[in-house]
């Protein structure tokens, strides 16, 4: 309890680092229903390895042209973030472009995933001077979080929140029913990069603050968890972000009372949110199918 | 002046740069009630997706008797196109209907809610306007998605395949409600079907597709014994 009551505190020394992992929960539960959705679970895999990869290439790329960076500078994370962003949008557009052959759809992202994984590692590997502060970034330095970086992934995240649910309907339209959404004259390609646009934004500051595991897991977990839940679409993605808002904080209250490492205690909890609904599901069809012989 | 709603004049229709229907010319009257028949794979989707707009037209041009941008036509896929993971209520579907002529950041209001509402009762279903739409029979969706394409205020109908994978029961259940909408609101209906029988006692009229051609008539004609003949073959 005295933990409970310290980190809520507003003079607590680690508030940035809770807001800013909580925003992450909340916002990428939101983007991640469409994941679910649209079936593109593994994207999710891809996408935030690439965005890792995005990192380490600005950095290099830095290094050979400009020189060794200077570290924990605003300018880091400006170039952090303009290379993972990069690398992002450029997969997704990739991706998107052979969205239509769906029969290896799996395969590649498979063969992005290697890729992204391999860059990143050559990239770190002919960085060595930076590769210290590098894993940290790549690891998702929530403790790193300043009032600065707070405040833009705010005002982002805030904004790819609002846009996810103005245009809810429009989402909904060309995610559902995308011939429908052709015979109504809407314009399914401007819709879709405008959401490839938000799940670029949202993957790549999610990466920078709390790493690719960490933003995987948020935006999968909480959209399946919520999808056993809830039976329309406006309260599926309204609980996804809740469950992932509180498990972030959940999360962080356990990672600072236990000492744990914060992402792995944020998705350990994702997971047993979403071990616990899917049980009780079972149970009470298995129950409601002995009631009924 | 005519009363057409589409018109196609000359055109071929196909995937990929290819011909699957070449150089067809037909036009469809308001208050028509037309059936596309013929064998699988002869191109009756094809025909209703380019009457759609979904695939573009390889040659020809198709007119339309109606603004498409203000009024679009109402359409009813088959039901197996739609993914059961989205969590959607029946209302929630029928309400897609309304998004048509909704601008984006217009948000669903009460006359779009009272219209599905209405629309729902059109079919037989308002009972059912909470329930899960993956929760019905095969039968009820196909309802619910006819009430939809009645949801954008259509002046004209496209359903492809609307009984395939129903019941008998169900499948004359569907398209006596098809007929109904054609005779009691005058909704120019076009569906796609291979339910000979279920059809020629309801349609107006038959447009025949097989090997990339199409022949266009009133019912008593193309269904009268020498055409199935020409059609079929000697039984």
């Amino acid at each position: 309890m005295d933990t409970l009551v310290e980190i809520v505190s507003p003079g607590f020394l680690l508030r940035e680092a809770l807001i800013g992992s909580v925003l992450v929960g909340c916002i990428c539960p939101l983007v991640g229903v469409y994941f679910v959705l649209r079936r593109m679970i593994f994207l999710g895999v891809a996408l935030p390895q690439v965005s890792a990869a995005g990192i380490a290439l600005a950095f290099l790329v830095y290094r050979i042209l400009v020189g060794q960076h200077q570290h924990f500078i605003a300018s880091e994370r400006w170039l952090a973030m303009t290379g993972s962003l990069s690398c992002t949008l450029i997969g997704l557009l990739i991706l998107a472009a052979f969205a239509q052959h769906r029969e290896t759809v799996e395969a590649r992202i498979g063969v992005t995933y290697a890729i992204a994984a391999a860059a990143t590692i050559l990239c770190l590997a002919l960085d060595p001077a930076a590769e210290a502060h590098m894993v940290n970034l790549l690891k998702g330095d929530l403790l790193a979080t300043t009032g600065l970086s707070l405040t833009l992934m705010g005002g982002v995240l805030g904004a790819v929140g609002l846009l996810l649910l103005a245009f809810r309907k429009e989402f909904l339209l060309v995610s559902f029913d995308r011939d429908l959404a052709v015979v109504f004259g809407k314009h399914v390609g401007l819709w879709d990069s405008l959401l490839y646009l938000m799940i670029g934004i949202t993957i790549s500051l999610g990466v920078m603050t709390a790493g690719p595991m960490v933003t995987f897991g948020f935006l999968v977990i909480p959209p399946l968890t919520a999808r056993m839940l809830t039976r329309r679409m406006l309260t599926f993605s309204l609980t996804a972000s809740g469950l992932g808002a509180i498990t972030a904080f959940a999360g962080f209250y356990c990672a600072y009372h236990f000492d744990l490492p914060l992402g792995p205690a944020e998705v350990a909890l994702a997971s047993l949110g979403l071990a616990m609904v899917t049980t009780t599901r079972g149970l009470s069809r298995m129950l409601e199918r002995w009631r009924a012989t | 002046m005519s009363s057409a709603l589409f018109r196609l004049q000359d055109v071929s229709l196909g995937y990929d740069g290819r011909a699957v229907l070449e150089h067809i010319s037909f036009a469809i009257e308001r208050g028509e009630f037309l059936a596309l028949l013929g064998p699988n794979g002869a191109g009756k989707t094809t025909l209703l997706r380019g009457m759609l707009g979904l695939i573009p037209v390889l040659a020809g041009r198709i007119v339309y008797g109606f603004d498409r941008s203000t009024s679009p036509p109402g359409y009813v896929p088959q039901r197996d196109t739609l993914d059961p993971i989205f969590p959607l209520t029946v209302r929630e579907v029928v309400l897609m209907g309304t998004y048509a002529r909704l601008a984006p950041l217009r948000s669903v209001g009460r006359r779009q809610r009272r219209l599905a509402a209405a629309c729902l009762e059109q079919v037989g279903l308002a009972d059912l306007a909470d329930r899960p739409f993956w929760a019905l029979s095969g039968g009820q969706k196909q309802r619910v998605l006819i009430a939809r394409g009645l949801a954008v205020e259509p002046n004209i109908l496209l359903l492809d395949e609307p009984t395939a994978g129903v019941d008998p029961g169900a499948a004359t259940t569907i398209m006596d409600l098809i007929a109904r909408l054609n005779c009691d609101q005058c909704l120019t209906v076009v569906l796609v079907s291979h339910h000979l029988r279920l059809v020629r006692s309801l349609v107006r009229s038959v447009l025949w597709v097989e090997d990339g051609r199409i022949s266009k008539g009133a019912t008593e004609v193309m269904f009268a014994p020498e055409r199935i003949m020409d059609i079929f073959g000697p039984l």
